[in-house]
């Protein structure tokens, strides 16, 4: 199922597993009693049996709806966590072993913290990052100066990181993340909470050093432009369990539903129905048709559509990646 | 520059940004701890002595405690309990985790309260005052020893604060008992010890050795016999005893962030 480029691939999960024992908390002042004394404890499956290879230079999109196991699983990948089963190889390394050696080489942003020091200018962070990750100053500067340029940070360079918006704290977070050239970089919800041009920013930053160095991305995100945008493909984890794992193109192809046809007419129809596809609203000069991709195709509707009526202008709409997920986790389709 | 003084300048670079707020916090520090003092003195002077010492002795205890422990707080800032159980909720942890540097570095560099110098330097004008009042007969080898004492309560009280750091990794919202833990084992040792019932000097002898720390040094540089019988050379043996308990905290904070790893948050 897996797609991967190049020969090894940059990291190998296998049968991968994470419980937590959890406190349930006993109902009334009784349980809350009792919880203090002898607290019952349950098992949770964070990440329940999870396997995939991801090839150097991917991006990948790894979704989930909250408590899925996404966080968990990046948490393992980076290190933070030790996992119940199961083995994890990146670029060589066991992540939770010898930690000095393995976070040299990776570079992570986990969406709501920052690791800049709050009470210092934005530029002193980075300083500081280049004598923690020993970066030599001539590739720190080359580095650097495309990233502030890429990622515009020159005007809040000298700000302390406390007074920055959560755009700017998130621009220079990335470039913090990626000074030391990390092979792969791990995003955990890295457009949360911004504004669609710094989502835009973001966004293009990452797919401008995934082409120009061939850093391998993994991100979680509850924004699905994100996904569109960026990954060719996508993970989809729910319950602990992997239940997607192919191309954006597969996933919209398998749960996609309907394409949508928008019809312009040369003049007004009272009927405008044709075979294989429905109409879905109609108002004096125009039409909009939905159809199933694995019933009718676009050109035989169109050429359908064409034959009947006198036709002004055509577009064809993808479905909209957004529903597509949605429905996944709702309607519990896979 | 090592990373870890860079690390420190940082926050005393931050500091210095509020400069008012810190000169503030000197001065009511200062104050606060001279008010402790007179209370402290207030209830002796009651008393005339405790357990056989004067006032001025139990001053010299006190003196030595205070520059120890304000030296510890100051340089152990990052392992305060209260400070490290903030680090670990709010996530700051994990960041440190993320970067290839030892955390002992990044957790002492993540905070160094220079205000904490106030407390060293009440401690020094008690410990003055006490040696004025004292007739201490000084040696080359008590002068000698004095700042290796010293050292020795700073280790000690800082593996204190690394124990009641790595107690987080299991517990994290239990600060108010861990402050129990170093600043009541710490202020046990401002007072003669054997002032204390039998048991409770036994838990401070051979659990939390830190009779050894300031109550046995003090009797030898006063020149006071020792009434419990101990070997000779318990004067001596401090600053091995704060190194001891050092090693001892950092195993026990390389557990505790074992079942933090095993366990998350």
């Amino acid at each position: 199922m897996s797609t991967h480029s190049g020969a090894a691939p940059m990291i190998t999960v296998s049968h991968l597993a994470k419980q937590f024992s959890v406190t349930k908390g006993g109902r009334g002042l009784l349980g809350a009693l009792r919880g203090l004394v002898a607290p019952e404890r349950v098992t949770v499956n964070a990440v329940d049996d999870v396997s995939f290879n991801i090839g150097r230079g991917e991006i990948v999109g790894y979704l989930g709806p909250n408590g899925a196991g996404k966080s968990t699983t990046l948490k393992m990948l980076c290190g933070l966590l030790v996992p119940t089963r199961g083995e994890v190889l990146v670029n060589g390394q066991i992540p939770w072993k010898d930690r000095r050696k393995y976070v040299a080489n990776i570079g992570a942003v986990f969406g709501q913290r920052t690791t800049l020091w709050w009470d210092l200018p934005v530029i002193e962070s980075f300083n500081l990052l280049r004598h923690i990750y020993g970066i030599k100053p001539e590739r720190f500067r080359r580095n650097f100066d495309a990233f502030r340029a890429l990622l515009e940070l020159d005007p809040f360079l000298s700000t302390p990181v406390r007074s920055l918006s959560l755009g700017q704290r998130m621009r220079a977070d990335i470039c913090a993340a990626l000074l030391h050239d990390p092979s792969i970089v791990f995003l955990d919800e890295p457009t949360i909470g911004l504004d669609v041009v710094a989502k835009e920013h973001i966004r293009q930053f990452v797919l401008t050093i995934n082409r120009e160095r061939g850093t391998t991305v993994i991100l979680t995100t509850h924004d699905l432009s994100d996904v569109e945008k960026l990954c060719e493909r996508v993970m989809i984890i729910d319950h602990g369990k992997l239940l997607f794992d192919d191309r954006l193109a597969a996933l919209m192809q398998r749960f996609g539903g309907k394409r949508a046809l928008l019809v312009e007419f040369t003049q007004a129809y009272d009927d405008v129905r044709v075979a294989g596809a429905e109409v879905v609203s109609h108002d004096a000069l125009r039409a909009t048709y939905h159809f199933d991709r694995a019933e009718t195709s676009a050109a035989d509707l169109i050429a359908r559509v064409s034959a009947r009526f006198g036709v002004a202008d055509l577009a064809v709409r993808e479905p909209d990646i957004e529903e597509t997920v949605r429905r996944i986790y709702e309607e519990k389709l896979l | 520059m090592p990373l870890v003084l860079r690390l420190i300048g940082v926050q005393l670079r931050a500091q210095m940004q509020y400069r008012a707020s810190f000169w503030i916090d000197v001065f009511g520090t200062f104050v606060l701890q001279i008010t402790g003092i007179v209370a402290i003195l207030g209830g002796l002077s009651t008393f005339g002595a405790v357990a056989g010492w004067t006032i001025s002795e139990v001053a010299f205890l006190y003196g030595m405690v205070e520059i120890s422990f304000g030296l510890m707080d100051m340089i152990f800032s990052g392992f305060d309990p209260p400070w490290f159980s903030n680090l670990v909720k709010q996530g700051q942890f994990t960041q440190l985790l993320l970067r290839p540097v030892g955390l002992w570095t990044q957790v002492l560099g993540s905070a160094f309260l220079l205000r904490r110098l106030a407390r060293v330097g009440q401690g020094a004008l008690v410990l003055v005052v006490a040696l004025s009042q004292l007739q201490v007969e000084w040696t080359l080898v008590k002068a000698l020893y004095l700042p290796l004492v010293i050292a020795g309560q700073v280790m000690c009280y800082g593996a204190l604060f690394v124990v009641g750091s790595a107690i987080v990794f299991w517990t994290i919202d239990s600060v108010e008992a861990i402050n129990i833990l170093t600043y009541g084992s710490t202020e046990m040792t401002m007072y003669p010890m054997t002032v204390y019932p039998d048991w409770l000097r036994n838990i401070f002898t051979f659990a939390v050795p830190t009779i050894f720390m300031n109550y046995f040094p003090a009797l030898y540089f006063l020149g006071k016999p020792d009434p419990l019988g101990f070997p000779a050379f318990a004067p001596f043996i401090a600053p091995f005893v704060g190194v001891a308990m050092l090693i001892f905290s950092i195993g026990v904070f390389r557990i505790g962030l074992r079942h933090y790893q095993g366990t998350g948050t």
